[in-house]
């Protein structure tokens, strides 16, 4: 079942350009020079319901665009966005209840109150029936270890123990959907396994359907089915995380370890690196190069100890649909 | 009902309980109150001098006034920051999140405060001024009434002013001037530093097309039983009359300014 319906969504900001300096201001009072900035243009794209979708792109690339529209914070300037048949920004008061938001750069929690307290006030905003609270909170502080610090107020908390928190603020009411706008920023790598495992569980054991947006390839990696990747404010990449691979994965990579020293002859299409003195690297598109041919010429012409192919790492490739080196 | 307003309630009573966590500011605040209302007594003492009424209005209606609309603005304290300090540092993207109006939170947190202030600023700070310069007695206990109602009215106005005014900050990033002019007006037209029965003639319209004399003014007439009940009555209409306006207007604005709301910061 579709759950999230986005056609054709955009959304432009006013931006205001100033030049520096006192000539600037003055001229900025009498004639302001307005740029606008196209943040999301004409995206498209659907999500199931229980699905897990990582949302990835570079600063300011409209990810967070993308969610506040989803989380009817924005309103669209054109375009239509369906979330479990509410109108997300029209019905903003009904559909919030459903939906849980985590933004890893705001709290959502009450500065100076114990988290306790925060999670008792949402408790009363939400209308959270007394043992649907009871069994959430419990579950959650267990899962996430948080039991030492729920009496401590917010302000006194770590990165990582606030995030954490406000994970758990997010889930309270039970949402259907939940989205994380960069949930691990900031947080040490222990943490963030916490967190991963966390909602990695919760999407496969009650079936929630995610949008996670992030920096952290590992994230992607170990959380994520799907993957939409955009840029600019439009999508170029909409797909299975895997399939990335067989998509732009067209670079392959052979390390040589040859059995003494030697100078290889240049191969045509072949980029050759000297690792060190006995080792080399291959890099070779895949259309261009027979990985069977390249190897038969490099055993047949030299003695070699060690032969190891490799995949391109998603980071890299992702780094390069960013750079606009493949489309 | 109960149900409707149960998350208002907690908002309410989180403001209750934040008020209560600074106490060196809190009672800063109630000395701060009475230093105003002694130096206004001590001002216009001085202009009485010998006389004991000037234009009809004894020094205790003088008095009476100051104590009263002293008190209330001080009771009444409206954020006028809320919005814009929402809107400035961009947590109002994890407001809107919430399943609740924000005009509601808005009032509710606002009417914790003044409840709390309510008990613990305004009647000792009454008290303390009727032992010192002392207040005249509510004209009856219908007036005493009355004025409760007109009072209520009155923080009705003064909360919708301010309302209409914070949804400039949507097209606005600093606010701080146009509140502060606001602050004038309501200090100058409310009768709150000049009672407003020493207005000048050519003053009355004026005063009659805005808002700000219908906020402490009202009431105070109300209490010392200036009025008749029809007047009263009329005053009181007045009074919804305009917060119904200022609020519509408020809510347009609201509605406009949500659509191109810019968040701040990420």
């Amino acid at each position: 079942m579709t759950f999230i319906e986005v056609n054709n969504a955009s959304k432009k900001f006013r931006i205001n350009q100033r030049a520096s300096g006192i000539p600037g201001m003055i001229a900025n009072l009498f004639a302001p020079k307005y740029e606008y900035r196209q943040a999301v243009k004409d995206i498209s794209f659907s999500i199931e319901e229980g699905e897990m979708t990582g949302f990835i792109g570079p600063n300011g690339a409209g990810k967070s665009t993308t969610i506040k529209m989803l989380s009817g914070i924005l309103c669209p300037d054109s375009g239509e966005i369906k979330v479990g048949g509410f109108s997300p920004y029209k019905d903003r008061k009904k559909y919030v209840g459903n939906i849980g938001v985590v933004f890893g750069q705001k709290s959502q929690l009450q500065w100076d109150l114990p988290v306790l307290d925060s999670f008792e006030l949402l408790k009363a905003i939400y209308r959270i029936p007394e043992k649907m609270y009871r069994d959430n909170l419990e579950r959650f502080t267990e899962m996430l270890d948080m039991s030492g610090f729920l009496q401590q107020p917010v302000r006194q908390l770590s990165l990582g123990q606030r995030m954490r928190a406000d994970i758990v603020a997010a889930l309270l009411h039970s949402p259907k959907i939940v989205f994380f706008d960069e949930p691990t920023i900031g947080v040490d790598v222990a943490g963030k396994e916490t967190i991963r495992q966390f909602i990695r569980e919760l999407n496969e054991k009650d079936n929630i359907t995610m949008i996670f947006t992030t920096h952290d390839m590992q994230d992607i990696e170990k959380v994520c089915d799907r993957l939409i990747i955009i840029d600019e404010g439009t999508k170029v990449y909409d797909g299975e995380l895997m399939g990335i691979r067989e998509r732009f994965g067209t670079t392959r990579q052979l390390d040589v370890e040859f059995v003494q020293e030697c100078s290889v002859e240049p191969i045509e299409k072949v980029e050759i690196l000297e690792l060190d003195q006995r080792k080399k690297r291959f890099i070779f598109e895949n259309r261009d190069v027979k990985i069977d041919e390249l190897m038969n010429e490099l055993l047949a012409k030299y003695s070699i100890r060690d032969i190891n192919i490799s995949e391109p790492e998603i980071e890299r490739l992702i780094r390069r649909i960013y750079q606009g080196e493949v489309s | 009902m109960k149900r409707m307003l149960a998350p208002y309630l907690a908002f309410a009573k989180k403001s209750f309980l934040n008020k209560s966590a600074y106490r060196f500011d809190h009672f800063m605040g109630i000395l701060n109150t009475l230093l105003k209302i002694f130096i206004f007594w001590c001002i216009y003492r001085t202009l009485y001098g010998a006389r004991t009424e000037v234009d009809g209005i004894t020094m205790a209606m003088v008095t009476t006034n100051f104590v009263l609309s002293i008190g209330l603005d001080a009771l009444f304290s409206v954020n006028d920051y809320y919005l814009p300090d929402r809107i400035g540092n961009g947590s109002i993207a994890t407001e809107l999140l919430l399943p609740v109006s924000f005009q509601g939170r808005m009032l509710f947190e606002n009417l914790g405060n003044t409840l709390f202030k309510l008990f613990f600023h305004f009647l000792p700070a009454v008290v303390v001024s009727a032992l010192t310069v002392g207040i005249l007695p509510p004209a009856g206990a219908g007036s005493f009434m009355m004025f409760v109602v007109s009072a209520l009215f009155g923080y009705g106005v003064l909360w919708s002013v301010s309302y209409l005014l914070q949804m400039f900050s949507f097209w606005l990033i600093n606010m701080w001037s146009l509140i502060t002019i606001k602050n004038v007006f309501i200090n100058v037209l409310s009768g709150s530093m000049i009672p407003l029965w020493f207005m000048p003639d050519w003053m009355a319209p004026v005063l009659k097309v805005l808002p700000f004399s219908s906020i402490y003014f009202t009431p105070v007439q109300i209490y010392l039983g200036q009025l008749t009940s029809q007047e009263i009555l009329g005053k009181c209409l007045i009074q919804l009359g305009w917060i119904a306006v200022l609020y519509l207007c408020g809510n347009f604005l609201w509605e406009k300014g949500k659509k191109k709301l810019v968040v701040q910061g990420g």
